[in-house]
């Protein structure tokens, strides 16, 4: 594993996103990941809070197009991600928290599969049934998640 | 000429006494003469006057720099000034989000909830008691006049605890302390974004089979983002100040929030997009408001983001 962290650490990329003074260089994707979170980790919020009933009567159809949103948002932070993952690619790779991430975006992803099968349906404006309701309170957690255990990344280093 | 941050504290200082006074003024006449509309202009100067109180605490870090080292100047006077200020500024701030509250319930189809305005007096009543406190303190630092003879100088009701030396002191003795409220940042972050695109990619013409009022009941969700990241951004400015009173990107960044802010209200005094039913769509200039909106709030995270490598945060 350490061989193949170190070869990724080695690509011209990493090097240059780790070592340029530029501002286009690390600081530039660190915005774009966190602008990334924003879109979604936010656009999951919205569609979580909703289901759960503690956002009003905003009809659920409605949000079908924050799932598009929350996966460009998701897509920009795969690219993002792995470049900044790349780049101290030997350190962060021995940082449990990191893993700890992955995981909870998995999480994040499978879940995303019932919740979006529901208010893709038919039937999303009619009753919200408690199974998809547990689903998007659970979903609401591991989001929350997934943002505490980026942001702590760059304190267990 | 260069921006002068002691200037702008000096211009801005009045506001948050005499805006307060007024608006409350205001209120009162409009509980009097039972007029919604006075009601709704004297919460929307409520929620702008929050807004400016934001730089105006924040100048006084500048202010207290250029001049603690002069002959004269009591130090311990400042910070008196400082703590009872940031003891305003949380009443202030209360004022604030209640206010909007205020407003947002006033859009509601449901009659607005008839707590909204009592606590409004009560909270501004008591910010004007504790922004006159802390003004009057601010006047004595570099206005000795103003004291009657043999009179000791300062004084102030605000908790020790709530002091720059005392919450620096907090984050660096507890070395969990700053990646927490980092955290908590980055998650209020999230939330307010969320709330920030779906309610404005509907006026842009997505999820258009939501009527607008529906959407605007998201709205809570948002201002609850941006209390967290208040709490815990003011946390990071008052426990380590040096960081952000000449860093540009956090002025930047500052002046991007007050314009998002200042914006909100919008939505507060044009009718336009409240007419919005199923399928409507909104008219060209709520479209620019809404993208406007959606911009401000990339550039408050892209200055954010920028504090370490544009300025000298960590």
């Amino acid at each position: 594993m350490d061989a193949y962290f170190e070869w990724l650490q080695g690509l011209r990329l990493s090097m240059w996103i780790a070592e340029s003074e530029s501002i286009w260089a690390f600081p530039f994707v660190l915005f774009l990941h966190s602008a990334g979170m924003g879109v979604s980790a936010g656009s999951a919020f919205v569609i979580a809070l909703r289901l759960l009933g503690l956002a009003g009567p905003v009809p659920v159809s409605s949000l079908r197009v924050l799932f598009k949103i929350f996966w460009a948002g998701f897509f920009l932070n795969l690219v993002t991600g792995s470049i900044l993952f790349a780049a101290h690619a030997t350190i962060t790779g021995h940082i449990p928290i990191y893993y700890a991430k992955l995981t909870l975006i998995l999480a994040g992803m499978l879940l995303s599969v019932p919740i979006r099968g529901f208010v893709d349906g038919e039937a999303s404006d009619s009753v919200i049934p408690a199974s998809i309701r547990t689903l998007a309170g659970v979903s609401l957690v591991v989001w929350i998640g997934v943002i505490a255990t980026g942001r702590l990344i760059a304190y267990a280093q | 000429m260069k921006l002068n941050f002691v200037h702008v504290h000096l211009l801005l200082n009045h506001v948050p006494t005499v805006g307060t006074i007024i608006a409350l003024g205001l209120l009162m006449l409009a509980l009097v003469k039972k007029s919604q509309e006075l009601k709704r202009a004297s919460l929307a100067l409520f929620f702008a006057i929050a807004l400016v109180s934001l730089p105006t605490y924040m100048t006084g870090y500048s202010a207290q720099k250029a001049i603690k080292d002069r002959p004269g100047v009591s130090s311990s006077l400042i910070e008196q000034h400082q703590s009872a200020a940031l003891l305003a500024l949380i009443f202030m701030e209360a004022t604030g989000v209640v206010a909007w509250f205020g407003l947002w319930q006033a859009r509601k189809p449901s009659a607005a909830a008839g707590w909204n305005a009592p606590v409004v007096l009560l909270l501004s009543a008591v910010t004007i008691g504790l922004m006159a406190a802390a003004a009057n303190i601010g006047g004595e630092i570099s206005h000795p006049e103003i004291m009657s003879a043999g009179e000791a100088p300062g004084g102030t009701l605000a908790p020790a605890a709530l002091t720059s030396a005392s919450i620096s002191h907090f984050q660096f003795a507890h070395p969990w302390a700053w990646p927490t409220l980092e955290t908590l940042h980055f998650i209020g972050l999230s939330l307010l974004f969320g709330i920030v695109l779906a309610g404005n990619l509907r006026i842009l013409g997505f999820m258009k089979n939501a009527p607008f009022v529906d959407v605007h009941r998201l709205l809570p969700w948002g201002v609850w983002g941006f209390v967290l990241n208040s709490v815990t951004g003011m946390m990071f400015f008052a426990g380590a100040s040096g960081q952000y009173i000449e860093n540009p990107a956090f002025h930047l960044k500052v002046i991007f929030m007050l314009l998002a802010g200042a914006n909100v209200l919008y939505l507060t005094w044009f009718d336009e997009v409240w007419a919005l039913g199923p399928g409507a769509n909104a008219p060209l200039s709520a479209k620019l408001v809404a993208a406007s909106q959606v911009f401000l709030w990339i550039g408050v995270i892209y200055f954010g983001r920028m504090l370490p490598y544009i300025g000298n945060a960590f």
